[in-house]
């Protein structure tokens, strides 16, 4: 359909729309006259993305005259490929209205591991191997020596970009990954190089987060994007996590082993060279003398990982003489690992701001603060001049100096941790030395800075008024869409009580109590036999997880579960979790009805869906606060404090309670779907708690239904002909 | 306004309790309230917390209004081809979950005595049809019956076996089915009806393939569940063309199995036609004494004579054991005939055009356009009350029942109107029998619409006693009148 928005015609490609589309277009579009950030919530399953696309390609239709690039980012590969099939369409419908003015370019970026079309390549077996074994093929220095040897191996497609130069580009379209394949294979252009080399000239590029975030990867990707872009994160109800997780690192004992067999490595290597090619290296400390800027003319396959987020000054600075000589800046890498390893050492739990860390590493390993700054840099550019590959097997001192120039860099936000074993285990000694960022806003800025227009979106983002806050931003427009339903497809409830008019709750004192964890299973013993195929279960750790299925176990509660559904259990290895997902989607297949014990913040909360039948039920055992004796989480929680006057309970609830929406939402990815949300914790009841779950839920969350015990649960489950 | 329906509610209770008095009269009167009905669940509680009587006329307007439309559907597209000879299994679940006590007295209880209705309306409306009972108990499927053609062993074998235990089956039962059902001749159409209880199927092994199977030996599997909808019967009814629907509660559960009753349009391959060889046996040997080969029994009266080998079966329609010759009659056919050529659909009468009817009365018969006798006059104008054009009902079996009937009898007794059936062992005794019930039931007629609809029903069921068999000879005539 095509209609009017104030002055914007927007080309919506199905037939209806729902009313909270139109009013997330209407408060988008004010958004993007005013130039400026805008927060919008919309529960999942009512076309965001679409009506969000729409609207942004119409919006630049309808205004020639300022062209406005969309940067679409996207937590994983499937959302993005799902995004790109839904752009397909809306492309297909405007250039069937439009004709070919309507013609855009948006392409799909990701890592070499699913954008290689190299069989060879793609044999490796994780992401850092890809791009290693890639770089052994189209690396510079690779490809001279190919060109006098024929058996060293090169990369057919990349030769063919590379031959095609300025003539490989892509006709306007929408390309999803496996399109780019295609067109690579088809045209024999490697599609990695060509995707990013097209990303300057796209119309909508869509892509990760880290893109845009991790400030190593965003200087190289992102930094040719124009100032008028529109920056979509969606799903952003995790944003400030993923920009803390971009800035934060953490140091091992294998780390620190690990940095030191590469140090030696670099070393035979420059020897080496000393041996061969002395004039390499001493061209190297010439142009470290003129500057970190002047590196630029080295070709495009080289460019690796670079650029953190730097004050500017820094690329315009001469890296400081001391490490200016590949010798000497071995030395001071050995001596600061050497540093980090005196430190591990500890027996005691340590913090420390980043200023005294630096002045402690000044005063005992004589590095200074500038030097420290500049380690990235100086690795990178040692690295190039090695001509390393490999750079999977360098992945531990590259990690070293992340940390260094990071301690260097900032000296607000940050803290450091030394923690000589595992709160959990406190008998094995795994020393571990963190260097935690607690300001989301740092890795967002420049991001916020930068760009035009920023929208961040997501089914949860609940209470709407805390994100500016922890991004440090002004949103010209924040708010929340409630989900027009023709009938209630879900329905909340809170379970204060058990069976026995106890409560129940996994606070901490009640948690060991043997009368909670007997409640628990009997809500669910009476849940299996009433609803049918999937039921997904939610606790708030693993630790609690095993602590109660243990106990289940013992009063021969799972077994009766068993006899209604079969059990599987969320595990923290991967592949593990994978089969039991696996076997459960089979089970909700076949009929024989299963039940899935997750986690709270793990792998399966975030990114699995449990949609129609794999999920008719889902019950949230307790209340996932964090782990609030985690020396990270209290040195965040007082820099919260201190600078932003966020208060401890507050964040704490806030982050717990949108775990617990995100927990439950992934039952309902469509408005055709339904099932039961059951919160099953007395601390839900309060309104304090209640409140932070958005709307979309609390809309549906009848008073009636905010204080029931098992049995008065069960009623309305039987009740409810939403099963119909 | 809250008080004055409070006390039309209690009075409705007292009401209830009264006529309770006599029927359990050994109860407490609270033991009463609870025990037989569950008043409770006639109550729902508004926004405000008030407690209100369920408001059922939204429900009942909406069902009138889908039958209404589900009506002119079939008439818009009379000619859907449909299969007439059906081949039926009912796969009964006898698994924990039909001793649930939410359908009173048991989910079990309230199956077996829908089938039973089934079974009856399902002979009536098919009668070249045979169904057959498949139990699931334990994982484990068991052939109940065999397909058969009636409706009394059927019913007798399953009230004898009722009792659950353990796990439900899927798999099993279809795989059963698909084994029975795989032998019949290629003509009739394959069905399976599925009343499942439980919530889960465990299955041995991989139900996909055996859907797969099903769907290949083009075995229509339909289901309706007696709790909530599952994944993997949604699949099955999907996959195999079936209907799958939920039951919300007894009454619903009824609509939904009754709703199988009909013949289900003809699936396209199966759309050719084909001869079938059938027999017409003669009804002999009125009071003498003969072994019939279907029970292998010595019997006294009625039974019929094969054609071809002249083996005595004593009910109809079956197949012979002798000769595999299927025996029906003619009425059965045209029993069948009429879901192909379905009555047209009713208009609905108004109360003021019922009054009118007093002054619409045809002098003329029917068929013949002959004057009648003034003595006719009476029946005349009552008949035309129940006609189709002007009958204010729709779809219900019994409604189509009475317009057939009624239909048949506007023939008049005069000689040469080809409404009087050549042959009709028809005497004034019987056709003085309907104008008597027929009178009886003229009465109130005029009054209200309600009462009507009452008066109708035992009217109808004063017919049938009567002979159903002789008048349906009538209908089929009146086929081809109309």
């Amino acid at each position: 359909m095509i209609f009017k928005l104030e002055d914007v015609t927007v080309y919506f490609p199905y037939d209806n729309i729902y009313p909270e589309q139109y009013s997330y277009m209407l408060e988008l579009k004010r958004a993007l006259d005013a130039k400026g950030h805008c927060l919008l919530e919309m529960p999942t399953g009512t076309g965001k993305t679409i009506a969000l696309l729409s609207l942004i390609t119409s919006y630049v239709l309808s205004k020639p005259e300022n062209p406005v690039k969309l940067i679409y980012c996207t937590r994983t590969v499937h959302e993005m490929e799902k995004t790109l099939a839904e752009l397909k369409l809306l492309h297909n419908y405007q250039t069937r209205h439009l004709g070919p003015a309507a013609k855009i370019l948006a392409i799909g970026l990701s890592s070499r591991k699913n954008l290689c079309v190299n069989s060879r390549v793609l044999a490796a077996e994780n992401r850092d191997s890809v791009d290693a074994a890639c770089r052994k093929r189209t690396a510079s220095w690779v490809r001279a020596l190919a060109a006098e040897n024929p058996n060293i191996e090169t990369c057919e497609f990349f030769e063919n970009y590379e031959k095609a130069a300025s003539a490989a580009v892509l006709p306007p379209g929408v390309y999803t990954l496996q399109d780019l394949r295609a067109f690579g294979k088809q045209q024999g252009w490697c599609p990695y190089f060509l995707a990013r080399h097209m990303v300057q000239f796209a119309n909508v590029v869509v892509y990760s987060y880290q893109y845009l975030l991790d400030p190593k990867v965003a200087g190289i990707i992102s930094k040719e994007m124009q100032k008028e872009s529109v920056v979509v994160f969606d799903e952003a109800h995790n944003i400030d996590n993923v920009c803390i997780e971009a800035l934060s690192v953490s140091v091992r004992r294998q780390t620190l082993e690990g940095a030191t067999r590469n140090l030696s490595r670099i070393n035979q290597e420059i020897e080496r060279f000393k041996a061969t090619d002395a004039g390499r290296l001493r061209a190297e400390y010439n142009r470290l003398v003129e500057g970190l800027a002047l590196r630029g003319n080295l070709p495009i396959a080289d460019a690796w990982l670079s650029n953190p987020a730097l004050p500017s000054d820094i690329l315009k600075e001469a890296v400081p003489g001391n490490i200016r000589r590949a010798e000497h800046f071995l030395h001071v890498l050995r001596r600061l690992v050497q540093y980090l390893r005196g430190r591990l050492e500890t027996e005691n739990v340590e913090k420390e701001g980043p200023v005294s860390f630096v002045a402690s590493i000044t005063a005992h390993a004589g590095i200074d603060q500038k030097t420290l700054r500049f380690c990235y840099e100086r690795l990178h550019s040692l690295m190039l001049t090695l001509e390393i590959t490999d750079t999977d097997e360098f992945l531990h001192i590259q990690t070293i100096c992340d940390f260094a120039t990071l301690v260097g860099t900032y000296t607000r936000g940050f803290s450091i941790i030394i923690e000589p074993f595992d709160e959990r285990m406190p008998h094995i000694p795994d020393p571990v030395l963190q260097l935690s960022c607690h300001d989301a806003s740092l890795a967002v800025k420049p991001v916020f800075d930068r760009f035009q227009s920023v929208v961040i979106t997501s089914g949860t983002l609940s209470p709407i008024d805390l994100y500016p806050r922890l991004l440090n931003f002004h949103p010209v427009v924040s708010r929340s869409f409630k989900m027009s339903l023709t009938r209630d497809c879900i329905c909340p409830m809170v379970l204060t009580r058990g069976s026995d008019q106890l409560p129940v709750s996994t606070k901490f004192d009640m948690r060991s109590d043997p009368g909670v964890a007997r409640n628990y299973g009997k809500l669910l013993v009476e849940m299996v036999s009433i609803v049918p195929d999937g039921i997904v279960c939610f606790f708030v750790s693993y630790s609690y997880m095993d602590e109660i299925i243990a106990t289940w176990n013992d009063s021969g509660i799972l077994k009766e579960i068993m006899q209604h559904k079969l059990v599987f259990i969320e595990t923290q290895d991967v592949v593990e979790t994978t089969l039991a997902l696996d076997n459960y989607r089979k089970a909700c297949d076949c009929g024989r009805g299963a039940v899935f014990f997750s986690v709270a913040r793990g792998k399966v909360a975030e990114g699995i869906d449990f949609d129609r039948h794999y999920g008719r039920l889902v019950i949230m055992f307790g209340v996932p606060f964090q782990y609030t004796l985690s020396k990270i989480l209290l040195a965040r929680l007082e820099y919260l404090r201190d600078t932003f006057q966020i208060k401890e309970g507050d964040f704490l609830t806030f982050d717990a309670l949108r775990q617990a929406a995100q927990c439950v939402g992934r039952v309902i990815r469509s408005k055709a779907d339904y099932g039961m949300m059951i919160f099953a914790d007395k601390r839900y009841s309060r309104h304090d708690k209640r409140s932070k779950l958005p709307g979309w839920i609390l809309s549906h969350l009848r008073d009636a239904h905010l204080n029931l015990s098992t049995d008065m649960a069960l009623h309305i489950a039987r009740e409810v002909g939403n099963f119909y | 306004m809250k008080n004055s329906e409070r006390s039309r509610l209690n009075g409705e209770a007292e009401e209830e309790d009264d006529e309770e008095e006599n029927l359990n009269g050994g109860l407490e009167a609270w033991e009463r309230s609870y025990a037989d009905d569950r008043s409770w669940e006639a109550l729902q509680e508004d926004e405000s917390g008030f407690l209100r009587p369920i408001d059922n006329s939204a429900i009942y307007h909406a069902q009138y209004r889908r039958r209404l439309r589900g009506r002119s559907l079939t008439a818009a597209t009379a000619r859907i081809q449909k299969g007439l000879i059906r081949y039926l299994y009912i796969v009964i679940d006898l698994s924990r979950a039909a001793a649930e006590m939410d359908f009173r007295p048991s989910r079990m209880a309230v199956v077996a005595k829908q089938v039973e209705a089934f079974v009856r309306e399902f002979f009536y409306q098919n009668p070249l049809s045979q169904i057959g009972l498949v139990t699931v108990k334990d994982g484990v499927a068991n052939c109940l019956t065999d397909l058969g053609g009636s409706p009394e062993s059927h019913i007798k074998a399953l009230m004898g076996k009722l009792g659950c235990s353990g796990d439900s089956s899927i798999q099993n039962a279809l795989d059963l089915v698909h084994g029975l059902l795989n032998q019949i001749p290629s003509y009739g159409h394959r069905e399976v009806l599925i009343l499942y209880s439980a919530l889960s199927t465990c299955d041995p092994g991989d139900i996909m393939e055996t859907i797969q199977k099903c769907k290949e030996s083009k075995i229509r599997c339909s289901v309706i569940g007696l709790s909530a909808e599952m994944f993997i019967c949604k699949h099955l009814c999907q996959e195999t063309g079936g209907t799958y629907s939920v039951a919300l509660d007894e009454s619903h559960s009824k609509e939904l199995i009754l709703e199988h009753a009909p013949p289900p349009p003809a699936i396209a391959e199966f759309a050719i036609a084909s001869l079938i060889k059938m027999g017409f046996p003669q009804r002999a040997g009125e009071g003498s004494i003969s072994i019939c080969s279907c029970h292998k029994e010595v019997k006294v009266g009625v039974g019929y004579t094969c054609p071809r080998c002249k083996a005595r079966v004593c009910e109809l329609p079956t197949e012979c054991r002798i000769c595999g010759l299927q025996l029906v009659s003619s009425p059965h056919l045209a029993r069948s005939y009429h879901h192909l050529f379905p009555i047209a659909p009713f208009d609905e009468a108004t109360p003021s055009r019922l009054n009118d009817l007093h002054n619409i009365s045809r002098s003329t018969c029917f068929g013949c356009q002959q004057s009648l006798l003034a003595s006719d006059l009476g029946l005349l104008s009552l008949i035309l009350i129940f006609t189709p054009k002007i009958f204010p009902f729709d779809g219900e079996p019994e409604a189509r029942l009475a317009a057939n009937i009624l239909q048949s009898l506007l023939g008049c007794e005069h000689e040469g109107c080809i409404l009087t059936p050549v042959g009709l062992i028809m005497t004034p005794a019987i056709v003085g029998k309907y104008i008597d019930a027929a009178a009886a039931a003229a009465a109130p007629v005029y009054q209200m619409k309600s009462p009507l609809m009452m008066r109708r029903k035992s009217f109808i069921k004063y017919i049938l006693a009567a002979d159903p068999v002789l008048l349906y000879v009538r209908i089929f005539l009146c086929y081809f009148q109309v």
